[in-house]
């Protein structure tokens, strides 16, 4: 900084010039680059024009404190005095300050000399710059300068801008023989001196400025590069403005260019662009999920980009921040969470249907289930099984309950600590709703846990007398359906019985007309031999069902299958059936071999009726045992791959006169079959589906002998 | 027996149709036939004349049946062959015919069949009669006590 002493030579070296004191004054502060030069620059101007003193106190707008800031030829020990704050509204430097305007006091508390008090403020006559910029009149410098606003800590701080004004007074001591053009004089340099600072400093803020932006944007600069997510700052147009390092992984090429890497920086690119295109299409603030190449590493990565726009000071949007998070865990993660979720509830739902299916079944059952625990204790009861033993948990204080449950544990214990897997046994108890005493027949099975130790036993009881009851309903009905059957028979019998004469007599009395027979009535005589032919087979068959006449004896009925099929197996060939046998090996039945023979032959013939195209004909025995030694079956089976029956016929194809074959069958096959099965005390069903075959099966029963 | 004497056939049944009609097939076949409508005619006929077979319906007038008529042939020639026709017969009919060596035809009778089991039943019965004695070619009578 230049000395106020070579200051003083420049002025002298300007002497011839400088006859008015004002010029020089003028020059040298024009020559002041900083604002701390101007008040050591006004002090010497002031002494310069001949007065003894001068000093220039500032104000802390911070603090409100005024405290001296520079002074000239003015003693140190005096300065105290000089020393107030902005709200000792008594101090004549703080009212000088508040009333904004110069004053001359020739006497005060201060300063045993006159003194001129000069405040000064931050003001110009021009908006700053950035009020400028963004046209607005509200500049604290114009405000200051029109005196709108006062010198208080609040007001002295720019709307606009946030720069903050200062504050001072210039003290001068007045010389003996001051006069008006003394003060004119003063009041013109201190106000010049101010203009000049007020400039500097609104420079001095602005570069302030400009280096606290510089340090802000450095600081966002290290924040963005330390992201660890790319960051990509772009223009409206997407072109790359600044990208952070985790970014240029992804966007810049490599220095070690190779094809691939160069074209997955590309695609990253375009990848990239697309996105922010879309983006931008669909709103604001918007997120897309993102498969980029890592350019060094060479794998695919997930990334999740959340975009927002900037804006420049205008409110016009200059481009986009992008920051990308890396997702690809995550969403294999969430993959494998929702792939698992979906499994477990695939599985939860099978288990639940298992439950529902097993509920239903319990409940469906009709009969008592008890489920006990590895103590024999109950642990689950049907409701049926409740009204016998009560609710499971429970103490029971009814005492027919606590009987039953007595019988019912002892029964279980046992089983439970025994060998098997399974028992039954005959179980007494008292049914409180029919009651009586009812017989059981107690069913138990063992389920073991994981140590292979009884966990549960499960007991279902069967109420022997219901079941009996059931049994003999079902012999009751079929008594009477057997009952029916031989009414039919008998009547269809008597019928046939009564025609069969006649028919004989007709039937020998076409025969003998043979020869006899013009040539024009040979048609008419053929349909009489034909219908009367025709009619002759009804009768024979209806009346063959109660030909009783052949002995029962002991018989393999594969055999009887095997010569039925050796008989027709000319028949079968030509309808082009494949027949296919399996024949267990069978005890003896006691039969009427040739009505059998007739069973089989009926169904074998209706088999192939039902195949005109040809087709398979399965015929299997089997020896089904009986719950005793002795007693059994022997099971024949006769399936066909044909036509099939009408479900609403199969009700009644057993009854004589239904057939499915029209003109061509009696309608008496099914009805002679059936009653030679019941007349062997055998059984007889039939399942059938159109256009996939039927199936008839034989159960002929068989004795030990 | 000689080429030129015809068989004997009695036929019974108490339809009258039925019964011409079996008597004119059987004519027409060669035999010589003798038609009764009743038991009583039937037992009437075979003691003034000799039969080499009996074809007897079952069910004959009031209660009568074709066992009868076949009884009374045997007590005449125990070897003679006969057989039942019938349109129904019940397990014991079928087990007394079998039990005496009587057949059982079943109405409708298939007319081939008919004379086919008529025939058999002769030549069988000519076959064991050549066995049994050679000289005496017309046998029942000589058979008759035993």
């Amino acid at each position: 900084m230049a000395t106020a002493e070579i200051r003083m030579q420049q002025g002298r070296m300007n002497g011839r010039r400088t006859a008015q004191p004002r010029r020089p004054a003028v020059l040298r502060l024009f020559q002041a680059e900083r604002s701390e030069e101007i008040f050591p620059l006004l002090l010497e101007e002031i002494i310069a024009l001949g007065n003894p003193r001068a000093l220039v106190v500032d104000v802390n707008l911070d603090s409100g404190e005024i405290t001296p800031a520079a002074a000239l030829k003015w003693p140190r020990a005096q300065m105290e005095k000089f020393t107030s704050a902005l709200w000792m509204q008594d101090h004549p430097l703080t009212s000088a300050l508040h009333s904004l305007r110069p004053e001359v006091m020739e006497e005060s508390n201060l300063h045993n000399h006159p003194i001129y008090i000069h405040p000064i403020l931050y003001s110009n006559r021009n908006l700053c710059w950035e009020a400028d910029r963004i046209r607005t009149s509200s500049c604290l410098a114009v405000q200051n300068s029109s005196r709108e606003k006062r010198v208080r800590l609040e007001d002295q701080v720019c709307s606009t801008c946030e720069m903050r004004a200062y504050a001072a007074a210039v003290v001068v001591e007045l010389p003996k023989n001051y006069n008006e053009q003394t003060i004119v004089e003063l009041g013109e340099l201190i106000d010049l001196a101010n203009r000049y600072l007020s400039r500097l400093f609104k420079v001095e803020h602005y570069y302030n400025r400009m280096r606290d932006m510089e340090i802000t944007i450095a600081q966002m600069g290290t924040v963005m590069q330390s992201m660890a997510d790319p960051v990509i700052l772009t223009d409206t147009q997407h072109r790359v403005i600044m990208q952070n390092k985790a970014a240029e992984r992804f966007f810049r090429v490599p220095e070690e260019m190779t094809e691939g890497l160069v074209r997955a920086v590309e695609f990253n690119n375009l990848l990239f662009s697309a996105a922010l295109s879309s983006m931008l299409v669909s709103g604001s603030d918007s997120h897309r999920d993102l498969t980029l190449v890592d350019a060094i590493e060479g794998e695919e990565m997930l990334f999740e980009a959340v975009s927002a726009p900037t804006f420049g000071p205008e409110g016009i949007q200059l481009g986009t921040v992008t920051v990308m998070r890396d997702v690809t865990d995550l969403r294999r993660a969430d993959q494998e969470l929702r792939l698992n979720y979906e499994r477990l509830s695939e599985a939860e739902e099978v288990v639940r249907q298992d439950r529902d299916r097993l509920n239903l079944i319990i409940e469906n059952v009709g009969d008592p289930i008890v489920v006990c625990d590895g103590k024999a204790k109950i642990v689950l009861v049907d409701p049926l099984a409740q009204e016998l033993f009560g609710m499971e948990m429970d103490v029971v204080r009814d005492t027919i309950q606590f009987q039953n449950q007595t019988k019912l544990t002892a029964f279980i214990d046992a089983f439970t600590s025994s060998f098997s897997d399974r028992e039954t046994a005959p179980l007494r108890l008292y049914n409180p709703t029919l009651r009586q005493e009812i017989d059981y027949d107690a069913r138990s099975g063992k389920i073991y846990g994981e140590r292979g130790q009884v966990a549960y036993t499960v007991t279902v009881l069967r109420d022997l007398t219901a079941l009996r009851k059931v049994e003999q309903l079902k012999v009751e009905r079929r008594m009477l359906e057997i009952e029916k059957f031989a009414a039919t028979g008998r009547l269809a019998a008597t019928i046939a019985h009564e025609v069969n004469n006649p028919m004989e007599a007709i039937k020998n009395a076409i025969y003998l007309l043979a020869g006899a027979i013009p040539d024009n009535a040979a048609p008419v005589y053929n349909i009489l031999k034909s219908e009367t032919e025709r009619v002759a087979r009804i009768v024979r068959q209806m009346l063959g069902l109660y030909r009783n006449t052949e002995q029962v004896k002991p018989v393999n009925v594969n055999t009887i299958i095997e010569d039925t099929l050796l008989l027709l197996n000319r028949q079968l060939q030509r309808a082009n059936v494949e027949v296919q046998t399996q024949l267990d090996v069978l005890p003896d039945a006691v039969i009427a071999a040739d009505q059998i023979r007739q069973v089989l032959s009926n169904l074998v013939i209706n088999a192939r009726d039902a195949m005109p195209n040809g087709g398979k004909l399965r015929i299997r025995s089997r020896h089904i045992p009986g719950y005793d030694d002795l007693h059994g079956w022997v099971r024949i089976l006769i399936a066909d791959t044909g036509s099939g029956i009408p479900p609403e016929m199969l009700r009644s194809i057993f009854e004589p006169f239904v057939t499915t074959k029209g003109e061509r069958g009696t309608g008496l096959g099914l009805w002679i079959v059936k009653g030679i099965i019941q007349n062997h005390a055998g059984k007889l069903s039939v399942k059938s589906r159109l256009g996939r075959g039927t199936t008839f099966k034989i159960d002929l029963p068989v004795v030990k002998l | 027996m000689s080429a030129d004497q015809k068989y004997r056939v009695l036929v019974v049944d108490d339809e009258a149709a039925v019964l011409l009609t079996y008597r004119l097939i059987l004519e027409r076949q060669g035999y010589e036939v003798v038609a009764c409508g009743t038991s009583r005619a039937a037992i009437e006929a075979m003691e003034s004349q000799q039969f080499d077979v009996v074809l007897c319906d079952y069910s004959l007038e009031e209660q009568h049946t074709g066992f009868e008529v076949i009884s009374a042939a045997r007590k005449i020639n125990s070897d003679i062959p006969a057989a039942l026709l019938t349109g129904y017969a019940t397990k014991e009919t079928a087990d007394e015919a079998a039990s005496q060596g009587i057949g059982v035809m079943f109405k409708p009778i298939e007319i081939e069949e008919f004379l086919a089991t008529t025939s058999n039943m002769l030549r069988r019965e000519n076959e064991s009669k050549q066995e049994g004695s050679e000289e005496d070619t017309r046998g029942p009578e000589s058979n008759h006590q035993s």
